[in-house]
């Protein structure tokens, strides 16, 4: 279902609430939680997908977030590339 | 007692039988318009004399012009009139943008601040070392350290990335923030609120100088709700740079940004958006969104700037034209002028270079020679490099090198009209009733190219000859309109009791003029400005601020914009 987004502002938390009737469906994305990776968000965004299956598409559907160099050894974020900040998509870009 | 009219001075300044275009939108009309102290006292007939009097038979009377997106930050603690910026017309500027800004900054941050200025804005170096004197800390102590001397007015921003760096220290790049940091970080966004901040600033899309986010793209949708929950306490706005690259990005963000403005109240930006001829579809995908989200009763403005983009370079310092030939980047960047003179001279690093750059014979035909320093090589100024390696019997390519190395790196090149330059669109996006004229960057990318004189590229290419947009429409968008959209009060209108920013131009003339080098920045630095065309006088708080007769004079009345909070409360109870 199209879907479009509130942010609660305790953590940060998405709220994902039915499209309100003005808003026309637009690619389906998230904003990361607190420690996401690929792996984490395969598993929310894509149940019933195997992992490496939704992985892969998630990587190929966020070439902005998988193409960007990670954290680097030593730094907290380690080899992870999402910034807290990411607009991460959930489906293929629409025809 | 006035000696050229005879008359008793009763106002300071009369601006006589203009055609006053008063930022409202409605049709111009001839009038006087008299100013006393900083204010507009009458418009109509005056008969009484000014102490100045200023003959605008000919000419438009408008509103000082508003420049939403700005980096004068720096520069304004050398120049207090944002040159040439002033000249051009622009009585009050807004910098601090793009998550950056000089204050807050602890004195331990402020080289990282630099390196980021230098990285994003292009900003060099040599400039802050040799310009900057670091007395300030905090947002009150900068604000008074500019205001001193400021000839144009100021809407300061606070920067996201410099409200962490302050907060969380080198955290700031590695982590999302603790409730107790951003409860930190919104007591001092109050601070800088308090003190005449006009809003705050993040970027999802910038780097610093180690090629690494800045530090507000650590933050989570949280913490920037949580910013703007303060944003919303003083009806302040927030300014982004989304992922302009990409619509479904670009559509995601300004929905984020509905998000916040519905649940806040409050005004939101984000810039730029561009127009090319290969994603006008997206950009149309875009402004669709824009739509439905007014609709929704969101404040959402997307910032268009009204100049195409046109890219200046010299081989004296790193330009991102050559980004991605990693053997030129890496010369321009590391290399001396002696050792890039070398390179370009002979022997097999001329020949590993024209290797690498020859697929881009295209790109390197189509550049400009813009300015060189010797007599013997004028003869080529203004013409296309295929047409000077025509004349030398060379490619395009190594006229390019050979010019550099006889101009000793001191020839400057131009790839004019490399983007946003789809006329038709870009001009019906500035008569968009949801659109913000603005994103000039003024101040930044100095040594890329001239962000000065997009007003008057506005009236000269959109109004005068295009005529895709009518002189009162466009002098509404950069006046009242962007008053309205930054909450700047008393501003943007010729009208009786507002405060007299005021510009007197030419309508058959205003424009932009050309492209040119100039040693302006501190630290013998250089920079590309643009002079104005048609522009006769700028009248920033009643006092003549610039004029082309007198040049930039010494009637400083430039402020920052909104005041602090105490003037704007006896502003309300007046």
């Amino acid at each position: 279902m199209p879907c479009t987004r509130l942010i609660d502002t305790n953590g940060g938390e998405k709220i994902v609430t039915s499209m309100t009737a003005e808003l026309s469906p637009v690619r389906k994305s998230i904003l990361p939680k607190g420690g996401d990776t690929w792996t984490s968000i395969a598993a929310r965004e894509l149940p019933g997908v195997a992992e490496a299956d939704a992985v892969g598409m998630l990587q190929s559907w966020n070439l902005h977030v998988f193409m960007r160099a990670a954290g680097g050894v030593g730094r907290m974020r380690g080899d992870n590339p999402i910034l807290p900040s990411d607009v991460i998509f959930v489906e293929a870009p629409r025809a | 007692m006035n000696k050229n009219t005879g008359r008793m001075d009763m106002y300071d300044l009369v601006i006589r039988n203009g055609r006053v275009v008063d930022g409202s939108g409605m049709p111009a009309f001839t009038a006087d318009v008299a100013v006393k102290g900083d204010r507009i006292v009458r418009i109509g007939r005056v008969e009484q004399a000014g102490a100045r009097e200023i003959d605008a038979s000919g000419k438009v009377v408008a509103p000082g012009f508003i420049d939403p997106h700005t980096h004068f930050d720096a520069q304004l603690l050398w120049d207090g009139a944002a040159k040439p910026a002033l000249s051009h017309g622009v009585t009050t500027i807004v910098s601090g943008n793009c998550s950056l800004s000089l204050a807050p900054l602890k004195a331990e941050h402020r080289m990282k601040l630099v390196g980021m200025f230098n990285q994003i804005e292009e900003m060099p170096l040599k400039a802050f070392k040799e310009g900057v004197v670091w007395d300030w800390e905090t947002f009150p102590e900068y604000l008074a350290r500019i205001r001193k001397g400021l000839s144009i007015n100021v809407g300061q921003l606070v920067g996201h990335s410099v409200l962490r760096l302050w907060v969380m220290g080198e955290a700031a790049m590695e982590r999302t923030a603790t409730d107790a940091e951003i409860a930190e970080m919104q007591a001092l966004l109050r601070e800088c609120l308090d003190a005449g901040a006009i809003g705050l600033s993040t970027s999802y899309v910038d780097m610093d100088e180690t090629l690494k986010p800045v530090p507000s793209r650590y933050a989570d949708a949280g913490e920037v709700e949580a910013l703007a929950a303060v944003l919303s306490e003083y009806g302040r706005i927030l300014q982004i740079v989304p992922e302009f690259y990409d619509p479904d990005l670009t559509i995601a963000r300004l929905d984020q940004l509905a998000e916040i403005s519905l649940k806040y109240g409050i005004s939101t930006t984000f810039s730029p958006l561009f127009v090319n001829a290969d994603n006008i579809a997206a950009v149309d995908r875009v402004m669709a969104r824009v739509d439905e989200q007014f609709a929704r009763g969101a404040r959402v403005w997307p910032q268009v700037q009204t100049r195409p983009i046109d890219i200046s370079f010299s081989f004296a310092v790193p330009s991102l034209i050559f980004i991605r030939l990693p053997g030129w980047y890496n010369i321009m960047r590391f290399g001396t002028p002696e050792e890039i003179v070398a390179a370009f001279a002979g022997g097999e690093s001329r020949e590993r270079l024209i290797a690498e750059a020859t697929p881009m014979m295209d790109l390197w035909s189509f550049l400009k020679l813009r300015q060189v320093a010797s007599e013997a090589n004028q003869q080529y100024v203004g013409k296309t490099l295929a047409e000077i390696g025509k004349l030398r019997g060379v490619t395009a390519l190594e006229a390019m090198i050979d010019l550099s190395v006889e101009e000793n790196l001191d020839a400057h090149f131009m790839a004019e009209n490399m983007g946003h330059n789809e006329d038709g669109k870009v001009g019906s996006l500035l008569r968009h009733p949801r659109v913000h004229i603005g994103a000039s960057d003024g101040g930044a990318h100095i040594l890329s190219f001239s962000t000065y004189g997009d007003t008057g590229y506005l009236f000269g290419h959109f109004v005068r000859d295009a005529k895709l947009l009518s002189l009162e429409e466009a002098v509404k968008k950069i006046t009242s309109d962007t008053a309205a959209i930054w909450a700047i009060p008393e501003r943007g209108l010729i009208a009786k009791g507002l405060i007299a920013d005021i510009v007197v131009f030419d309508p058959a003339a205003i424009d932009r003029g050309e492209e040119v080098y100039v040693q302006d920045v501190p630290g013998e630095g250089s920079r590309y400005v643009r002079d104005a065309h048609g522009v006769d006088t700028v009248i920033v708080a009643g006092g003549v601020a610039w004029s082309a007769a007198e040049g930039y004079t010494d009637d400083a009345r430039g402020a920052i914009v909104p005041p602090a909070i105490a003037a704007s409360a006896e502003l309300e109870a007046a």
